[in-house]
């Protein structure tokens, strides 16, 4: 792997690793929680709207926090941290990944295949999946990449269209995204307002949000490489509100490092982070945990 | 079955926009009409659904071009 060989052996890869298992272990609780808690909630909204329990400015409200939290746990069980690469756990990864995406409409078979081949590929013009947002110069740019819809898809399918293992997951989630259409184009005839308002919009800026938080900051004007493709950065939403994506370079070094065992792994890791040039390291605080990493 | 399925996917290729005008937006805009009580055809709105499909496939996107 590129830059390896490029610092002293006090901070050797092997030695980065063993500390990065040791925060690779712990079962994703908080996630599951978060992916289920909010796809139940906002199937509840639909009754209770449809029923005039809650009216449907509230619901759409409720809707769009629920999208906004709709991927992260699907993204910790596309890399299989619920089941820890045990295969009797291997349910949970799935259910919790299918059961968080409906409010986003995201097939997990298309997420997790293509999310593979962005880390597999980060930065690189003609083959990361998301290089349309993380390549993006302003917000702007990221909400109309957004929209680009089936065409980026058929660009991808392209690309890959000779890894078999890729394409098996890749059709299977396009199948289960043309059945999200099917409901979603049946349940506008019946309830019109209450599917723009509790589904299709909610989804739309769930989606912009993701790409801005996940895609776009985290791999704003990075390069290639190893420790060179994400960065850390600060700025003036408390890293609550962004799901800590501040910190999001940890995990393309070490994508079973769990989310909330985020901060700690990096105070661990900071000195090796550090010697290996990664992108703002310098910059990361002692104390991770209570810091909201604002900056103004 | 292969022959069925080659032949949904292309048309859902080519025509999903129109598609999605047509039963989605044509939906949506005509609730918005009976909400606000606007006496007009539910086909007028539907019809104007089908345009938004027809010109959103023919321009290859819905808002902007990427």
């Amino acid at each position: 792997m590129e830059g390896l060989d490029q610092v002293s052996e006090e901070f050797s890869f092997e030695k980065e690793k063993e500390i990065a298992r040791s925060f690779s272990k712990r079962f994703q609780w908080e996630m599951m929680l978060i992916g289920v808690g909010q796809a139940t909630i906002w199937l509840s909204l639909w009754p209770l709207v449809i029923n005039g329990y809650i009216s449907l400015g509230f619901g759409s409200f409720l809707a769009v926090f629920c999208a906004c939290f709709a991927y992260l746990p699907s993204h910790e069980a596309q890399h299989g941290n619920f089941s820890r690469g045990n295969p009797k756990r291997r349910w949970i990864d799935s259910f919790v990944s299918h059961y968080t995406l409906i409010t986003i409409m995201f097939p997990h078979d298309l997420m997790r295949c293509t999310h593979m081949k962005h880390h597999a590929y980060t930065n690189n013009p003609e083959k990361d999946p998301d290089y349309d947002t993380a390549s993006a110069k302003s917000i702007w740019e990221v909400i109309v990449a957004t929209q680009a819809g089936i065409t980026k898809y058929q660009a991808i399918a392209d690309n890959f269209s000779s890894d078999a293992a890729f394409m098996k997951s890749f059709n299977k989630g396009v199948a289960i995204g043309m059945i999200y259409r099917v409901i979603l184009l049946t349940l506008v005839v019946i309830f019109p307002l209450e599917t723009l308002l509790l589904w299709w919009m909610p989804s739309k800026v769930g989606i912009i949000y993701l790409s801005t938080f996940f895609s776009w900051y985290p791999h704003y004007q990075t390069d290639t490489g190893r420790y060179k493709d994400t960065r850390f950065w600060s700025h003036w939403m408390p890293r609550f509100l962004n799901h800590s994506m501040q910190l999001h370079f940890v995990h393309h070094l070490h994508p079973g490092i769990g989310h909330y065992d985020e901060p700690k792994a990096i105070e661990a890791l900071k000195p090796f982070l550090i010697a290996r040039k990664v992108p703002g390291a310098e910059e990361i605080p002692d104390r991770v945990k209570y810091n909201p990493l604002i900056k103004l | 079955m292969a022959k069925f399925n080659e032949i949904l996917s292309d048309h859902i290729a080519k025509w999903n926009m129109v598609w999605f005008g047509l039963i989605f937006w044509g939906s949506v805009f005509n609730a918005v009409a009976n909400h606000y009580e606007i006496l007009s055809s539910s086909l007028l709105w539907y019809s104007i659904g089908l345009l938004f499909g027809i010109i959103a496939k023919f321009r290859g996107t819905w808002l902007w071009k990427v």
